[in-house]
């Protein structure tokens, strides 16, 4: 990993993944600690009291949601790593799964020691071939190792994990549409209520967390809550791995701790822009949050706090850098074609909104554009907000409405000579 | 039980209740495409919103739980607009054909257009085109381009029919409903109820594609005859002031389809195929000449022949009808008291192919009235029936009787509604009218009595088998 990582701080070697190296480095040590006999609830205050927020998307606190399941309703209890890492630019889980594996893993032990849960799962993206035969490697070594199964580590603590491969359906990164694609179903998102922790997998109380939360619950349990909050700021403790990618000089991920100065990041960390050109604009955590113009980015710090301020988000720390003379009106074309082709249909405003928005938006690169049908793109993106079941038919509306309300002047100088206004020399390739 | 608000009147819901059946048992209206009361939810069409108040956003009523002192509105201007959002979204890529559509004129989509929209369309887009006139079974045809995927269709198969035929594909825009592919929709006894609960046009019955316009039809309260279980039905007919004269009058008097009646009989709202199809049990060549030794006399004549027989018959029998009514089996004992020895006849039986029970609607006792019959006569149906040895006499009422088992020697006095060999081989043969031309009440297996009534008028020559029964009589009727 480039830059300093502060808490996934080992060296990536061509075996770090194994659970031999993960041993000679402490890995294990914490699980067995904690079924020698911590209490559950310790565990879940420590969690809770580190502050350790939602790496997803949503940035929910991690223990606030465990704090829902009760532990004595005799109802089995499912724990599930959401591992579909599907928005857009975002790769970091992706790293943890090839290069971590068993760090994965010792975290979902004791999380599900801690929520009285006795089957877990990994819902790994399709596509992912390596993170996933690393991660199946990994299960395979901790069962032979007698960490998985029966008695784990001699104790009456016991857990299964599997790991589900997905078959590429964004919708099926989105918790509830996650767990209808786990019991083989059509991956359609929930209604809520019931939420999850009340009513998930097979209707049972589930807990699903993202790779990189359940990952950072090993060193908050095993350092303590104070150790993970001297990380980041006062309101929002801890770090987060960004994928950086797009014009970038050094893409990879990186650790950012929270409060990191975004320019600081971009320019020293990453190497600033490829070819000496400048930020026109970045996304800062996938495609769903507003994008920021590169002026914008001088001043915030990365954290939820300020990128929130400035009318964005986090995300899911899926970083995309955008060069000047990158045209944003092809950007949002091939945006709304994503949402488009992964709105999965099941309700109204998604399901005709994403694609009313794609065919206006290829209309208008097309030449046949009118002024008034950015209005309209708004208009439907208003619409498309806090109306769906899930959050999807929402993000398509950010996306849209951040690239509008920054670039509208490109939209209109493509509407007005049914052409780019941009050199196009570092464009991102358009798909009819 | 929970107290609630609905724009501003307190209303008593039913604790688990969600706020849409709470309001619509309490007389206020919220639209809905994908909900429906016998389904689970699904909440995919958006339209039924309703905003909490002191909330900026709205949720969908119907997994909108009830809790004490709730304060919901139905029609605020939030809502209002948000229902003609989704009212926009839902007719963006629909056809519009309601010119073509059989289901214009009771189609929710276009009510609630009219109620809930009302404007053009503001889309520049072409529409997304879909497969039209998709074969989904042998008895539906789905047009995709109507559909708004709500999805009742498939929790119909997979909650309630149990045949889990049909699924949607594709994604987003593009989504389509289809059926597995191994004809599992042809093989579901049930299968015709998504048409009657599909919201707009797609899913269309083959047997009544541009049939009729619904606005020509009217309903008539009936009682599905196919089997003892005797679901309650609306048999849809041309309604007497939208008469055909020149163009095929034989619709006049045609049933044009079959609906379950609500939830008002012991089927709840569904009904099988079969009981789709009375058409094809009614709509038989009729028998309307009386005949005597195969030959056509007047109904006087027959009658005084019938009349004879009786009085010389010192073992008549009678082999009832397992469809008459309660009203005829009442006027049958009336006018001839013991003089018959009466056995209950199945006057149908299952037919090679088709379901003879299930656990669910269908009765192996494929008569409606046989629970009738055995209340009245005190016998239920027994076959073949036990003759007393010395029987001279046998009228048969009905169908589903072989002559030939018929006591050697015995005279036959047949009443029947349809044209068959039979006729002619009897004694005395009287034509009689059909369940759709009188009306009448029938007692299902559970005793369950349910009334029905006459859509038409039976055809010229033809008798209420009451009526025959009555100037029959044998039997002194008694002046108070």
């Amino acid at each position: 990993m480039p830059g300093k990582p502060l808490i996934m701080t080992f060296p990536v070697t061509a075996t770090s993944h194994t659970l031999a190296d993960y041993r000679a480095r402490g890995g294990y040590a914490t699980l067995a600690r904690v079924v020698a006999g911590m209490p559950q609830e310790e565990i879940v205050k420590t969690v809770t009291t580190a502050g350790l927020l939602g790496h997803g998307g949503a940035a929910f606190s991690a223990g606030r949601k465990w704090s829902v399941i009760n532990l004595r309703d005799g109802q089995p209890h499912f724990l599930c790593a959401n591992a579909d890492e599907g928005e857009p630019g975002t790769f970091k889980d992706r790293w943890i799964l090839e290069h971590a594996p068993h760090l994965l893993i010792e975290s979902m032990l004791i999380v599900s020691y801690a929520l009285e849960v006795r089957h877990a799962f990994v819902y790994i993206r399709g596509e992912f071939d390596l993170p996933y035969r690393r991660l199946a490697g990994a299960i395979d070594e901790a069962y032979d190792a007698g960490l998985l199964g029966e008695g784990v580590l001699g104790t009456g603590f016991a857990l299964d994990l599997v790991a589900y491969r997905g078959a590429g359906s964004y919708v099926c990164g989105e918790a509830s549409g996650l767990l209808s694609s786990l019991e083989g179903k059509r991956g359609y998102p929930r209604n809520r209520p019931p939420r999850l922790t009340v009513q998930g997998l097979y209707k049972r109380p589930t807990v699903v967390n993202n790779v990189e939360t359940l990952a950072n619950v090993t060193g908050i349990v095993a350092n303590g809550a104070d150790w993970y909050r001297s990380f980041g700021t006062a309101k929002c403790p801890g770090t987060q791995l960004v994928s950086i990618s797009g014009h970038i000089a050094k893409p990879g991920v990186y650790e950012v701790e929270y409060g990191y100065p975004l320019a600081k990041f971009l320019y020293e960390d990453c190497g600033g822009m490829v070819g000496g050109r400048k930020l026109k604009a970045l996304i800062p955590g996938g495609i769903s949050t507003k994008v920021l113009t590169g002026a914008e980015c001088e001043s915030v710090t990365y954290d939820h706090q300020s990128l929130g301020a400035a009318g964005s988000s986090c995300g899911s720390g899926g970083m995309v850098a955008i060069a000047e003379g990158t045209c944003m009106v092809r950007l949002l074309q091939v945006l709304l074609r994503f949402y488009h082709h992964e709105s999965c249909g099941q309700c109204t405003p998604c399901r005709d909104g994403t694609g009313w928005m794609h065919r206006i938006i290829d209309r208008i690169v097309a030449g046949n554009g009118r002024l008034d049908d950015l209005d309209r793109l708004l208009e439907i993106s208003r619409r498309n907000d806090g109306t769906t079941i899930c959050g999807m038919g929402d993000a398509a509306g950010y996306a849209t409405v951040g690239i509008l309300a920054k670039f509208r002047d490109e939209f209109e100088y493509w509407i007005e000579h049914g052409r780019s206004r941009c050199d196009g020399a570092l464009e991102i390739a358009a798909h009819a | 039980m929970p107290e609630i608000f609905i724009n501003g009147h307190p209303v008593q819901a039913e604790k688990g209740q969600t706020v849409l059946q709470a309001a619509l048992a309490n007389g206020f209206y919220i639209p809905y495409f994908c909900w429906h009361p016998a389904l689970s939810i699904a909440g995919n069409c958006r339209i039924c919103v309703v905003q909490v108040e002191g909330r900026s956003w709205c949720e969908i009523s119907c997994n909108l739980p009830v809790t004490d002192g709730m304060r919901v509105l139905t029609d605020s201007e939030l809502v209002r607009a948000q229902r003609k959002d989704t009212m926009q979204f839902i007719t963006l890529n629909h056809p519009v054909d309601c010119g073509i559509c059989d289901k214009a004129g009771e189609c929710t989509l276009q009510d609630y257009h009219y109620a809930y929209n009302g404007a053009p369309s503001i889309s520049r887009e072409p529409k997304v085109t879909a497969t039209k006139f998709h074969d989904l079974s042998d008895r539906i045809l789905l047009d995709n381009e109507r559909c708004i995927l709500c999805s009742r269709c498939v929790r119909f198969t997979r909650e309630v029919s149990k045949s889990s035929a049909l699924g949607i594909t594709r994604r987003g825009d593009e989504s389509l409903l289809r059926a597995s592919e191994d004809g599992v929709l042809d093989r579901d006894a049930y299968s015709d109820n998504v048409i009657d609960i599909c919201p707009v046009g797609a899913l269309l019955s083959k047997s009544f594609l541009y049939k009729a316009r619904v606005w020509y039809l009217k309903p008539t309260p009936s009682v599905c005859p196919g089997c003892a279980r005797g679901c309650a039905v609306d048999i849809w007919h041309r309604k007497p002031e939208w008469k055909l004269r020149a163009l095929d009058p034989q619709q006049n008097t045609s049933i044009a389809r079959v609906t379950p009646r609500g939830a008002q009989g012991p089927d709840g709202p569904w009904i099988c195929n079969k009981g789709r199809d009375l058409a094809r049990i009614f709509e038989r060549p009729r028998a309307t000449a009386p005949m005597v030794k195969g030959k056509p006399v007047e109904l006087a004549a027959a009658l005084a022949n019938v009349r004879s027989l009786i009085a010389a018959a010192r073992h008549p029998a009678a082999l009832v009808s397992g469809w008459g009514s309660n009203e005829e089996f009442a006027a049958f004992r009336a006018a001839f008291g013991d003089t018959f020895r009466v056995h209950v006849k199945h006057d149908h039986r299952p037919e090679p192919g088709e379901v003879v029970e299930d656990g669910f609607l269908i009765r192996a006792d494929k008569n409606p009235n046989v629970a009738g019959a055995r209340a009245v006569f005190g016998v239920g149906a027994d076959s073949p029936p036990a003759w007393h040895g010395d029987t001279d006499l046998v009228l048969v009422w009905g169908e589903g009787c072989n002559f030939a088992d018929l006591p050697r020697g015995a005279a036959v006095v047949f009443l029947n509604a349809y044209l068959a060999p039979e006729n002619g081989h009897a004694d005395v043969f009287l034509p009689i009218s059909i369940a759709t031309e009188r009306a009448g009440h029938y007692t299902n297996f559970e005793g369950t009595v349910q009334g029905f009534a006459a859509c038409f008028a039976k055809p010229q020559g033809a008798s209420d088998a009451q009526a025959l029964f009555e100037s029959l009589a044998t039997v002194a009727v008694a002046t108070p």
